[in-house]
């Protein structure tokens, strides 16, 4: 029985594996030989799949786009959202529960179901079709849990440490970036993974508002890449996709640790 | 000290951004969403106000309702099969060495940081009718009439759909809840074996009780997750055949990015927003507990 469960899950672990395999073997293959032999390992290797990808497809226009958008977005929501919840956890003020309150309605809404009124609101902002027009929503979706994780955070931190600023004769300002910016950076760095993994790979909004090519961030210029292709060259395809993947494999296999610990952060926090 | 933090001005340099980020992208387009679904509008200009009627419209819609019966058969989908299997997977990773443990955990979380785009096109080949991956299973081992071209039928499309969704994210999860694992006290197990508890009885009784914090996370993560449900559809099947597989969300996309018709969007919108705080309401009033403390 133990040896039979151990058996049924290795198998579901391999099966999460199976893209990888898959998409690198697909992408060594040639048009035919993507057919005859989809699954197994390719007869010869063949990288000529790589240097059509390379001149079809925008590669580093879409990854520019990507990087953009992703660091763009991290930037904005870390240091707003980071100084919003330094000003809930320390000053006093009339509005501070309800701001907290008021900000927590974000983790309700998803991004999804205001499509139309944002696409409407971009367009009338004149941001369609230029960076600002997926980074500032972005920004404003992500703040939710960036300023509630943050806040538990700066909770629990003793406020010693900026009475002695304080006392040092530092104003309030420098105080925040130079002795509460570097002390929160584990928090900062577990929403910067977990924003990176969303922005990256968001979809539905990008879809809509990056309409122009040269504004198409991974996911979606890969999708119209494949439209484009259609399902006649797997191998293309294959290489395509390994491509696009890469930049992601790469920071996974870099910071495999980091992202789980980010990811269950987020889990016991809440 | 308070006069040092908080002066009129640093409290506004301090919370003026992020507010204003998130009310002018988060919440203010709830307000032209909901005026926007009492009027006839094309997109471009309002065509004047029709009450309610944008309402009755989309209730009289058929694809309205397989949109929901598809998006409720995901949600179900990821709570009823999705939830158990990972968690019953964290339970099995639990007991592994710690060689194997690293295998799953790097394995699992795979799926999930790949892009949704990638994930639904490589099973787009997986469930190709002639080349494809299941098919040629099924026909190697003689199951030749249980083939199907699984995308483009009736009655297959949606759990196809389905279980692409569950492989992406059920290593994520699992991970979630092997964490949650890792926060209970050993000395409870200790007892448990001092007692002579099986492995089973283990989980039953202790293991599972004490996970249900993070089973509510979890639970309200793919709850939600998969009532906003469309980029996967948006991939794979963009919709068909005919509307057979739209979700809420690409029905809402639908109706308004490709027939035009704004108002009725944003009343789907409307409508499915209510039915998002339901549901968040009823795993916050039926699944929260007392807070445990270990």
């Amino acid at each position: 029985m133990k040896y039979l469960s151990r058996v049924f899950w290795l198998a579901i672990g391999c099966t999460f594996l199976f893209p990888l395999y898959w998409m690198i073997t697909m992408s060594l293959k040639s048009k035919s030989e993507a057919y005859n032999n989809q699954f197994g390992i390719p007869y010869s290797w063949d990288w000529i799949n790589y240097s059509e990808a390379l001149s079809k497809y925008h590669f580093f226009v879409y990854f520019e786009n990507s990087l953009i958008y992703t660091i763009g977005t991290i930037a904005i929501t870390l240091t707003t959202g980071s100084m919003l919840a330094y000003c809930l956890s320390r000053m006093q003020w009339r509005f501070n529960s309800a701001a907290l309150l008021y900000v927590s309605l974000g983790l309700i809404v998803p991004i999804e179901v205001v499509l139309i009124p944002l696409f409407q609101l971009i367009k009338w902002l004149h941001l369609k079709d230029s960076y600002w027009g997926l980074i500032l929503p972005y920004s404003g979706f992500a703040i939710a849990s960036c300023v509630l994780m943050l806040f538990a955070f700066l909770r629990s931190l003793p406020k010693e440490l900026e009475e002695a600023a304080c006392i040092d004769g530092t104003n309030v300002y420098q105080t925040f970036f130079r002795i509460i910016f570097p002390i929160v950076t584990p928090a900062l760095m577990t929403q910067c993974v977990l924003l990176f993994m969303r922005i990256w790979n968001e979809f539905p909004l990008a879809f809509i508002i990056a309409s122009k090519d040269q504004f198409r961030p991974l996911t979606v210029g890969l999708l119209s890449f494949f439209v484009s292709v259609g399902v006649s060259d797997w191998g293309l395809i294959g290489a395509t996709m390994v491509l696009s993947s890469l930049p992601m494999i790469i920071v996974y296999m870099i910071g495999n640790e980091k992202i789980e610990n980010a990811l269950t952060a987020g889990a016991i926090l809440k | 000290m308070n006069k040092y933090y908080s002066t009129k001005v640093s409290i506004f340099v301090f919370s003026a951004p992020a507010l204003i980020l998130f009310s002018v992208f988060c919440v203010y387009p709830l307000l032209p969403e909901i005026w926007m679904s009492l009027n006839n509008h094309d997109g471009f200009r309002n065509l004047g106000f029709v009450g309610l009627d944008n309402y009755k419209d989309i209730l009289a819609s058929a694809s309205f309702w397989t949109a929901h019966k598809n998006t409720y058969l995901i949600v179900g989908i990821s709570v009823f099969l999705g939830l158990p299997l990972s968690l019953m997977f964290a339970l099995f990773m639990d007991v592994q060495t710690p060689k194997l443990r690293r295998f799953f955990k790097t394995s699992a979380m795979l799926p999930a940081i790949l892009s949704v785009t990638v994930v639904a096109e490589m099973w787009i080949s997986f469930y190709e009718p002639t080349y494809g991956l299941f098919n040629s299973i099924l026909r190697s081992i003689g199951l030749e009439a249980w083939t199907h071209s699984w995308l483009t039928e009736k009655n297959t499309v949606m759990p196809s759909i389905g279980l692409t969704f569950l492989w992406q994210y059920i290593g994520l999860n699992a991970m979630l809840f092997y964490t949650g694992i890792k926060t209970i006290p050993k000395n409870y197990y200790e007892a448990a074996l001092i007692d002579g508890a099986s492995f089973t009885q283990v989980c039953l009784r202790i293991t599972i009780p004490l996970l249900q914090d993070v089973t509510k996370y979890v639970l309200i993560l793919s709850a939600l997750g998969s009532m906003a449900f469309y980029s996967q559809v948006r991939v794979m099947t963009a919709g068909g055949p005919g509307d057979l597989s739209r979700t809420v969300i690409y029905q809402m996309y639908y109706v308004a990015f490709e027939t035009s018709e704004f108002g009725k969007g944003t009343a789907i919108a409307v409508v499915f927003i209510l039915e998002c705080l339901f549901i968040s309401f009823l795993i916050q009033r039926f699944v929260a507990r007392e807070k445990l403390e270990f």
